[in-house]
């Protein structure tokens, strides 16, 4: 579909407005979106429409607007940098600190959620990681499930076996954990 | 420190100008991977001393671990640097404009042949580049991840058990692990088929940008390609993803080509012959201009128009014509209108053959 305004550009906004019972749509591309809001034409919308789009894929875009953040959550501040939620939406997503991470919990959940492919990390570990952690083994299990699938493929039967083996292992590691975790409570 | 930038600038830029997988399409193969020390604020919320601190605590580590070849490596602090010389890492990609930006607490280490470097208290404590010329994604983790066990062994990295490497901006955590591959599509860019094919590697959560970064056009038909989401995935998964979607767009660029040549040979003829001409016989010439004429010749070379003429040429050329190579070579600062003047004797020297 192309855009309304400019006829050229394939349009990627598609905003939808009630008036009266009626609905009108308008089906803009990025630039000319980004147009209107510069000259105030889409305000009325009740969105900072420029933001949204600046911030495509950033972080901040998908945090929760001021407006809807309660008055405990505005006021949190890392005991160790300092750091407000007024300043994590000024720069952009940034945070001041590691701790920063556990402090703004709550808030960057559905962030990171928004814009990764998941939300625990499967990737490499440092040396001096624990890698016998829920975490550690979740990343294990993820990895040899994708090696027994190319093992498979090549058809490397003796190695998949071995894998499998291992991901039997890994399940039921993970299994005892739950339980442990389950008593525990 | 001059000698050291005098030294990197008559280097051989060896992601440029040796052979790799597909060079006649991909240029380089980049994986930049975000790291933090524990214990210390984000370079954002850290002041100078602080700063100051890391850059020598990761120096150390460097240099202990021999990883970039330290104690022989290149060791900038961009505070000391004069803005010609701060420019010139930029041009070499060795360097962002955030972090040259940043006006203290800075230092960037690299390797004697480039293809290593390491970024300290850019948006993160440190930013480790591996880059190797052509499309070779796994080779380039290989030396990446052994560089960063060799550092990580001695530093202390903030890493959390489900969130993985804490990043300042929550857009890089998990693995931290940006990679990319410089491609040349002008097969793409003059078929028509460029702005579908961005917005279907989009839609695979893939990033496409423009030589310039974010918001350039089609400038020289150079595209990155890289991964967006950085949690959830492993390294491998990630760089499996990108391999395969890129060896797709290898293979529809090779397509094009053929179709321009089988259908309008003599259009691509004289887009790559206008292209020589230009470069091989012009006084003037902007940033821009020799560029996409560089973009033309490339293809020439590809189509074996110039025999006596060298891809790793037309790469090195990518970024001899910049403004900040252009006043070094010449030692002295140079206006708009000169630097016009010293590109234009540039290209003509090297592709005089």
């Amino acid at each position: 579909m192309l855009c309304d305004i400019c006829k050229k550009n394939e349009a990627t906004i598609h905003i939808k407005e009630m008036h009266g019972g009626e609905t009108h749509t308008a089906n803009l591309c990025a630039a000319c979106a980004s147009e209107k809001e510069k000259n105030g034409e889409l305000s009325a919308l009740g969105f900072n429409l420029a933001e949204m789009l600046c911030n495509l894929g950033k972080i901040s875009s998908v945090l929760k607007p001021p407006q809807e953040q309660t008055q405990p959550e505005r006021a949190t501040v890392c005991p160790n940098c300092g750091w407000t939620v007024d300043k994590v939406r000024n720069f952009g997503g940034r945070l001041g600190c590691p701790e920063c991470y556990k402090v703004f919990a709550p808030m960057l959940a559905e962030a990171i959620k928004n814009v990764h492919r998941g939300s625990v990390h499967l990737g490499k570990r440092p040396q001096s990681a624990s890698h016998d952690g829920r975490a550690a083994l979740e990343a294990e299990l993820n990895n040899r499930r994708h090696e027994l699938d190319a093992l498979i493929k090549r058809e490397e039967y003796e190695e998949a076996a071995v894998c499998r083996d291992r991901i039997n292992q890994l399940k039921a590691e993970l299994e005892q954990l739950t339980n442990g975790e389950v008593d525990h409570e | 420190m001059n000698d050291d930038i005098d030294q990197l600038l008559r280097n051989r830029v060896s992601f440029l100008a040796d052979a790799g997988p597909d060079e006649d399409i991909a240029i380089s193969s980049r994986i930049r991977l975000a790291r933090n020390l524990a214990g210390h604020r984000f370079p954002v919320a850290a002041d100078s001393a602080e700063l100051h601190g890391i850059c020598d605590e990761v120096s150390e580590a460097a240099r202990e671990s021999g990883a970039l070849g330290c104690p022989a490596c290149f060791s900038f602090d961009p505070e000391k640097m004069n803005e010609l010389d701060r420019e010139l890492l930029l041009e070499r990609r060795l360097a962002s404009r955030d972090f040259l930006n940043r006006p203290t607490g800075t230092r960037l280490l690299v390797k004697d042949d480039e293809s290593r470097s390491v970024m300290i208290n850019e948006e993160d404590h440190l930013r480790i580049q591996t880059m190797l010329p052509g499309f070779q994604l796994d080779a380039v983790w290989k030396q990446i991840d052994e560089l960063d066990n060799q550092l990580g062994s001695r530093l202390d990295y903030a890493f959390d058990d489900r969130l993985g490497f804490l990043t300042c901006c929550p857009t890089n955590v998990g693995t931290g692990m940006r990679a990319s591959v410089m491609l040349h599509l002008p097969g793409l860019v003059l078929t028509g088929q460029i702005t579908p094919t961005i917005q279907g590697i989009n839609k695979l959560n893939l990033a496409v940008r423009g030589i310039g970064g974010e918001g350039t056009s089609n400038q020289g038909s150079l595209f990155q390609v890289s991964n967006q989401s950085t949690l959830g995935e492993s390294e491998t998964q990630i760089l499996e993803r990108l391999n395969t979607v890129i060896g797709q767009l290898i293979a529809h660029e090779k397509n094009a080509r053929q179709l321009l040549l089988q259908r309008d040979q003599f259009s691509l003829l004289d887009h790559v012959g206008r292209s020589y001409g230009t470069l091989r016989h012009s006084y003037k010439l902007s940033g821009e201009e020799a560029v996409n004429c560089l973009s033309g010749v490339r293809v020439g070379v590809d189509l074996g128009m110039f025999t006596a003429l060298n891809i790793h040429t037309v790469n090195e050329l990518f970024i001899g014509i910049g403004a900040a190579h252009l006043q070094k070579a010449a030692g002295r600062a140079l206006n708009a209108a000169e630097r016009d003047v010293c590109r234009a004797a540039l290209c003509r020297e090297k592709l005089k053959a």
